[in-house]
């Protein structure tokens, strides 16, 4: 499998702006992590020195895009930005109809308002916890078709974001396709590590669905991601542009929900993209009750503004080489390191594999939560829980669902940190491998009903 | 100072040009628009009067806190910041972000309302209404009598009638009240004024029957002047402290920062209950945004903490009702029929009043919006029975109780010399009145129809070549 050249490369860009961090002791985190209930969400941005939490809406813009900013066309109906906005999503990504939201999660209320009917089945290339959640608040349930190498954190395959037809198609004949509003894809899946889906599944996929007239909606946030992975490893794509990979990907889908904070490199925004004239219809009206007029969706024009340029930058080739491989620079030094990580490395960020790196901690007790602590703890770095505290309970048994993949996820921001940035974080993961015997489990103590990880509260055991 | 000409309190730093357009390209928009000012094209507008809300001219210290926003997405400085001038200001201990004013009111009311529930206000605005129907409950406006009458020069006819409030109350049971909400100034109504001896014994009520009293505070500043203008007992107290008082009458406070702070984006849920604060954090994070952030980049908590203190400055508040008031006066004396005392934001035309040969079913309203972007290419709002019409079972329209034009004016946007070209276009409006005609809906959606409304001339008024 190809990876990226481990020839040196630097950033397509230069600092034009930059955001002072502050240093703290060991001892200040040691507080500053139990008044947070030992969970990183809870944290006060100004003690985390370097912030890995997420890429959502934590990337620099260019100068471009602040330019843009300055031309926000603010008029309540009608505004400038929304038609440059739509222009750019139709040409960069193909869609016909957009309705522009806050964030992405906004876009994913509205498409699980317009089509779920209780008692649908939404089958997916694996769960994400916003997308899951209004799927079950609109009365369906997700069911899970992505292949089975996706949940092996050791498993080398190039594209565990694919999609098991056999699965699909089982699902499909289990329920019925009338049962079925559309399949859930996401490129670049999040919750697998940042896993792409290949051109060849896809169209795999179109083909199954056409047969079924099952339509599918893509969760495209980190889109150009997933596409700089099928140019590297997928036969044929090798001369292929990002953009043209792009656009093929879209093709192939009927319509997205887009969270723009992250390929989009803004700081907040998100649309819905709809090829149906009629579902377009239905989604204007909704948007206007949760968002905003169907010009604004609940956006300033000049969040629009930023939204359209940061589009066309994303799509760059030397842009996504630059991103892809600032993230790889980071694996292979944990890998170098021996620290067990999800293979192959992600686009958007590492994935420590937290049941190899702590054995000794049971499941149940977090063994992804008490290390995102101790690398808190240790250097400041801030990273994330994606394991049991992410997947929350089972409506039906009220027990934990118990995912296969403990992990605990390293994100990088766009375009934000550097190189030596990245050495400080591989430093501090190894030296708390060093110790990862003397790290204890996790009790919770506060529960919150839904989407837990953001809010909820552990000591140590 | 004591000159008659307004002057506004700072100069310009950044201008966006306009391009001029003729009337005859105008009636092509509105073609193209089908009717509905609301789907033209920002760059066919002249003067955007079509809201006061996110139309703001952010000020030079606004723009420098933006370029500070704290990004992350967990625990950011510009979360702290806001959240302590949240606080400061309203005094409530629990404060929710959220990307505007409709999200915190769909948020709180979905919580609290169902059917069966009803929810009582001086006047239920457009998106509240929508939000509280949405859920199934009811939505009561009980104004003071004084609102409907326009030849009364009462002072603060955005009052809530007391008494019938308790009649409600009593009538519904107190278990069954959603909330009491208190729109300051009161919107719908005229942006009309709300006293603080009224919002005292709302408050009184409210705590009798252990009733949860709401106040909608996107104009509170502009309230406020009032007050300080108006009320006895007020004139020597600052805005911001009036302001601080009728927040301590409230249980829970809901705002659009894109009024009375000055920004283009943004809005926050106050709230002094725990319990109630933890159910709508849930809330909250499924569908906008995690606690410290609720769908806001870093940057505009930022904004929004700046322009709740700029708002207050007196300087400004008297430039910005004085100017308000301007027009107003000014095309009353032209024999335009308005809304009287002129409101805070908007000066509101009483298109019955100008068109009693239109009839409600075939919305004067609308069709004095289509005429004033028209003939001055200058975009304004209906409020009457296309934004509150219904319909009963047998299909015909119960209208709203009033027709109402509104000229709602950005904050520190237009100069003085643009006010005056609107008082211009004002002369040809009542030249040509005899000759407007109606207009009938084509298409409507299910819920705020006014947002996406086609509508075609009940009779062409005017031949489109």
């Amino acid at each position: 499998m190809n990876t990226i050249s481990k020839r040196s490369w630097a950033e397509p860009y230069k600092i034009k702006m930059v955001e002072l961090l502050k240093m703290t002791t060991r001892e200040e985190r040691e507080k500053a992590i139990e008044k947070a209930g030992f969970n990183t969400f809870l944290l006060h941005a100004k003690d985390v020195y370097i912030d890995l939490l997420t890429d959502s809406g934590t990337s620099a813009m260019s100068d471009k895009q602040w330019s843009g900013m300055m031309t926000g066309d603010e008029s309540y109906a009608g505004s400038e930005n929304f038609y440059h906005l739509e222009s750019v999503i139709r040409k960069v990504y193909g869609y016909r109809h957009i309705v522009p939201t806050h964030q992405g999660r906004g876009a994913e209320n509205i498409i699980s308002k317009i089509m779920i009917k209780p008692g649908d089945i939404i089958p997916g290339n694996m769960y994400f916890t916003t997308t899951r959640l209004h799927q079950e608040l609109a009365g369906g349930t997700f069911v899970d078709i992505i292949i089975d190498e996706a949940h092996d954190s050791l498993n080398e395959h190039p594209f565990k974001g694919n999609v098991d037809l056999n699965k699909l198609e089982n699902v499909i004949k289990k329920y019925g396709a009338k049962k079925i509003p559309y399949i859930s894809v996401a490129t670049s899946v999040n919750m697998a590590g940042g896993q792409p889906i290949s051109l060849e599944n896809l169209r795999g996929l179109r083909k199954l669905t056409d047969k079924y007239q099952i339509k599918i909606i893509h969760d495209m946030t980190r889109v150009a991601e997933n596409a700089y992975f099928i140019q590297l490893r997928e036969k044929g794509y090798a001369k292929e542009s990002i953009a043209a990979i792009v656009k093929e990907i879209c093709s192939l889908t009927d319509g997205a929900t887009m969270s723009a904070k992250k390929d989009a490199l803004v700081n907040i925004g998100g649309f819905l993209a709809l090829n149906d004239k009629s579902l377009y219809d239905e989604a204007s009206n909704l948007v206007v009750v949760y968002e905003g007029l169907h010009t604004y969706g609940g956006l300033a024009g000049r969040d629009m503004e930023a939204m359209a340029i940061g589009i066309k930058e994303s799509v760059n080739d030397n842009h996504i080489h630059a991103r892809v491989g600032q993230v790889e620079y980071l694996g292979h030094k944990l890998i170098d390191a021996g620290v067990p990580i999800v293979k192959p490395i992600g686009g958007h960020g590492i994935f420590i594999d937290a049941k190899r790196f702590l054995p000794h901690i049971k499941q149940k007790n977090f063994p992804a939560q008490a290390l995102a602590a101790e690398i808190y703890i240790d250097s400041g770095v801030r990273a994330m829980e994606r394991g049991i505290v992410s997947a929350g309970r089972s409506k039906e048994t009220g027990d934990h669902y118990y995912p296969e993949l403990e992990l605990v996820r390293l994100t990088i921001p766009r375009r934000v940190y550097t190189q030596a940035h990245m050495d400080v974080v591989a430093e501090s993961v190894e030296a708390v491998y060093q110790k990862k015997k003397k790290i204890k489990g996790m009790r919770m103590l506060f529960e919150p009903k839904y989407l837990r990880f953001f809010q909820a509260k552990f000591n140590k055991i | 100072m004591n000159f008659k000409t307004i002057i506004e309190p700072f100069r310009i730093k950044s201008v966006e040009p306009f391009s001029m357009s003729t009337v005859e390209q105008r009636e092509q928009f509105l073609v193209n628009a089908h009717y509905n000012p609301f789907l033209l094209k920002s760059d066919q507008v002249i003067i955007d009067f079509l809201t006061d809300s996110g139309t703001s001219a952010m000020s030079s210290n606004q723009w420098a806190a933006m370029m500070k926003g704290d990004e992350s997405y967990a625990g950011a400085r510009s979360w702290d910041l806001f959240e302590k001038a949240v606080h400061d200001l309203t005094g409530m201990p629990y404060i929710l972000p959220t990307h505007q004013g409709r999200a915190a009111e769909r948020i709180l009311y979905s919580h609290l309302g169902k059917k069966g529930k009803c929810f009582i206000s001086n006047t239920h605005f457009d998106t509240t209404r929508a939000n509280i129907e949405y859920s199934g409950a009811a939505a009561i406006d009980i104004p003071v009598a004084e609102a409907l009458d326009y030849a009364s020069d009462y002072p603060f006819k955005g009052n809530l009638d007391t008494v019938k409030l308790e009649h409600h109350i009593k009538e519904w049971g107190a278990e069954n009240i959603g909330a009491v909400i208190l729109t300051v100034t009161n919107n719908s109504g005229g942006g009309q004024p709300v006293s603080m001896q009224n919002a005292r014994a709302v408050s009184k009520i409210c705590k009798q029957y252990n009733v949860l009293f709401v106040l909608d505070c996107c104009r509170i500043a502009e309230n406020s002047y009032f007050i300080h203008a108006k009320e006895k007992g007020f004139s020597e107290q600052s805005f911001r402290s009036i302001a601080q008082e009728m927040f301590s009458l409230a249980d829970a406070c809901i705002m659009s920062a894109k009024k009375d702070a000055l920004v283009n984006m943004g809005g926050f849920l106050a709230l002094r209950n725990k319990e109630l604060a933890d159910a709508c954090t849930q809330m909250l994070i499924i569908t906008e945004g995690f606690a410290t952030y609720g769908g806001l980049s870093g940057r505009d908590m930022e904004a929004i903490a700046v322009g709740l203190v700029e708002v207050f400055e007196p300087d400004y508040l008297k430039y910005r009702i004085r100017s308000t008031q301007y027009l107003g006066e000014n095309i009353l004396k032209k024999g335009v029929p308005i809304i009287y005392p002129v409101g805070g934001h908007a000066v509101y035309v009483d298109a019955k009043k100008l068109y009693p040969h239109i009839p409600v079913e075939q919305y004067p309203g609308q069709a004095l919006v289509c005429e004033l972007y028209r003939i001055g290419g200058v975009r304004t709002v209906e409020i009457g029975s296309v934004m509150f019409g219904k319909y009963d079972e047998a299909g015909k329209l119960i209208p709203a109780p009033m027709e109402l034009v509104r000229l709602a004016i950005p904050r520190r946007v237009y100069t003085q010399s643009h006010i005056d070209y609107v008082v211009e276009v004002f002369d040809e409006i009542i030249a040509t009145k005899n000759k407007v005609k109606g207009l009938r809906i084509t298409k409507e959606p299910q819920f705020l129809r006014h947002f996406t409304s086609f509508f075609e001339p009940a009779e062409l008024s005017f031949q489109v070549v």
